[in-house]
């Protein structure tokens, strides 16, 4: 099948009626996950998993798909009128956002905010349909010690970029190692680290993890520094930007798109890195850099862009190479093994529907978020005044039920709220949860390849370093444990801290 | 930072001080056939000397440079400590008591005694969230909730 034909294909299963109506509530429940602070997107996937477990795998993947992306055009929404981003990648938005909006222009940086995600969230989707088949045929011809490189390096980029200390995340990452060997070994059959509790046999679940670390851990820390909003109350108006907004904002919103391709490829990369590193540009090259912090449209259009097309392109190393590139991917690649399907080079070909029919999706459900976002703001306004004495009884019945369905036993639950005082506590000593995520879900997969090569190669390590595709990965993960302690690594929060 | 640190790297050591020994006892295994304990064996050698790198940092560098801060804000400690039990006993009494009256049970503590709500708020509140995930979760989505007591009524 060419490229063209496949996408062909790909309208014939997005456009199914049942799979509309399934894109169609994955875009909505994710702009209003993306508008409610205190739920973010790897946790509303987790949350609502369960809810797609009568669906065919194709409705399933595509509905979980529009949620993420709904998710990061929801969040800016909470970032221009309340200050608070609805999440991670919507913290850039409410430099420049929310000043506009106090200058009484809320309505032009909601506007441009969800024009500038669409232009981003579509090109990244084209992209995406043409990188990808290149990429899986590349990705055949990986044998074990290549998976177990790039696996490597995956971890190492998301210990690299993460937010705190990079040792800590390192140490995360090998907490989330060791986890994910909990259970029973495939090769020799012996259990390991179940410490005779019969919830462990099975390992630990990944969806019970992530709910507890994001979902219940952010109800935990919320409710000690109970959340004040202050909600704009003034009327929106002028949804549309205007010709001085768009000429202000176009390029803004172009190099964002290309930024955010790239960031989001790139295993530990991700749209939260491409939204700070595509402000930082803004501001660079702006002809009125002072603007910046004051409201200024291109700070709002640039990072927006930038986290959308990063959110289409972080499927890539997914769908093609089978290695979720982020917490959220990681979430996703849990998702479909839940549906009997194993991402990688071969996914294209084994299961077509799903690889076109979700990426065809991803086009359609971008054109319904533009028609969805801009009339239905008010609503979520109103959804944001919802107090947060009613809302967080929800979120936490909600972990609940979702954690009891995946098997319908209490130990699921039970897990989660374990991981939920973990992750209180995790943020409490200032440790970064998502390299345990990732870790925990690329363990597996991470221990049989190096098991698999050092068998290939008859225990000789040498076997990592004679291929060049493998000592290319190799040479990187390196560098990206070695350049921080040579050189100061230039860290989020610096970048956070002068904006 | 110290005392954070301090805590936490003493955790983290003796996480990775169990986990070697576990791994050792699975088996390490050879180079020609690594063993089940193989990866995770050398995998908390690093997470232990990260741990000691950490509290050692803690223990020799900036002292006395940050204001020491209380690491968790107590104002509303009891607060979540009652959520978190209420949360726990949802969980053990779910398959016994049933849905329906765990959860009526759970809104009616967050709202009524957590959140100090008016009565008649607590209770309009309770029985809608119950009936409408009741009717999502169960209905629609078939979830399987367990019934429990309810168990008689076969609806």
């Amino acid at each position: 099948m060419d490229i063209f034909q496949s996408v062909l294909y790909g309208f014939q299963v997005a456009l199914q009626p049942l799979n509309l109506v399934y894109c169609f509530f994955g875009v909505l429940i994710g702009t209003l996950v993306g508008v409610l602070p205190g739920l973010g997107p790897a946790a509303a996937i987790a949350l609502l998993l369960p809810t797609t477990f009568k669906a065919t795998p194709v409705s399933g993947v595509i509905m979980l798909a529009g949620i993420y992306y709904g998710a990061m055009y929801g969040g800016s929404t909470t970032s221009i009128l309340v200050n608070i981003p609805g999440e991670a990648a919507s913290v850039v938005t409410c430099i420049d956002g929310y000043q506009m909006a106090r200058r009484g222009r809320a309505g032009p940086a909601l506007g441009i905010s969800a024009f500038g995600s669409f232009i981003a969230g579509t090109i990244a989707v084209f992209a995406l349909t043409l990188v990808g088949p290149l990429l899986a045929g590349i990705a055949l011809r990986f044998g074990p010690p290549e998976f177990f490189a790039l696996m490597l390096v995956g971890i190492m980029v998301l210990t690299f970029l993460s937010s705190g200390s990079m040792l800590k995340a390192l140490m995360m990452a090998a907490v989330g190692l060791t986890l994910g060997g909990a259970g029973m070994d495939s090769i020799s059959g012996k259990y390991r680290f179940t410490f005779n509790i019969q919830a462990l046999l099975d390992g630990v679940g990944l969806v019970p993890t992530v709910m507890g670390l994001f979902g219940i851990a952010e109800v935990i820390e919320n409710l000690e520094t109970e959340i004040k909003r202050e909600i704009l109350t003034a009327k929106i108006k002028n949804l549309l930007p205007n010709l001085k907004d768009w000429a202000e904002s176009i390029w803004a919103i172009i190099r964002g798109t290309i930024l955010g391709f790239f960031l989001g490829i790139i295993p530990g990369g991700g749209a939260i890195v491409a939204s700070f590193a595509s402000y930082a540009i803004e501001k660079k090259v702006s002809k009125h850099p002072e603007e910046f912090g004051k409201g200024a449209i291109a700070g709002v259009a640039g990072p927006e862009a930038a986290n959308n097309a990063a959110a289409g392109s972080s499927f890539i190393p997914l769908l093609t190479l089978g290695i979720p590139s982020n917490a959220v991917m990681a979430i996703f690649l849990g998702a479909l093994m839940i549906h009997g399907l194993q991402p990688g080079p071969l996914l294209m070909t084994r299961a077509p529907d799903i690889f076109w029919g979700t990426i065809v999706s991803m086009y359609i459900g971008n054109g319904m978020l533009l028609v969805l976002n801009l009339p239905l703001i008010p609503l979520w306004v109103m959804v944001l005044r919802v107090p947060y004495y009613l809302l967080y009884p929800l979120i936490l019945l909600f972990c609940m039920i979702g954690a009891y369905s995946i098997g319908n036993n209490t130990a699921d639950v039970i897990i989660m709220l374990i991981f939920g005082i973990v992750g209180y506590l995790l943020r409490k000593f200032r440790y970064d949860a998502p390299p345990l995520v990732l870790a925990l879900v690329l363990g597996g997969e991470l221990e049989s390849s190096l098991r698999q090569s050092l068998m290939l190669s008859r225990g000789d390590f040498s076997i990592f370093v004679t291929r060049p595709i493998t000592l290319g990965f190799l040479i990187v993960a390196f560098l990206l444990l070695v350049v921080p302690i040579i050189t100061q690594r230039k860290k989020l929060s610096t970048l956070e801290a002068s904006p | 930072m110290g005392k954070v640190d301090r805590i936490s790297g003493i955790f983290w050591l003796c996480f990775a001080v169990l986990m070697i020994i576990q791994s050792y006892r699975l088996g390490l295994g050879t180079l020609h056939k690594p063993g089940p304990g193989f990866l995770f064996f050398w995998v908390n050698i690093a997470l232990g000397i990260m741990s000691l790198v950490v509290l050692i940092r803690a223990w020799v560098g900036k002292k006395g440079e940050e204001p020491q801060r209380a690491i968790f804000g107590r104002q509303n400690i009891p607060k979540i400590i009652f959520v978190l039990i209420s949360l726990f006993l949802y969980a053990l009494l779910m398959e016994t008591v049933g849905f329906i009256p765990v959860t009526l049970l759970l809104f009616i503590f967050l709202l009524g005694i957590i959140e100090k709500k008016k009565w008649y708020y607590t209770a309009f509140v309770s029985v809608v969230v119950t009936v409408i995930s009741y009717l999502i979760f169960e209905v629609w989505l078939q979830s399987q909730l367990p019934k429990g007591l309810l168990d008689f009524l076969r609806f």
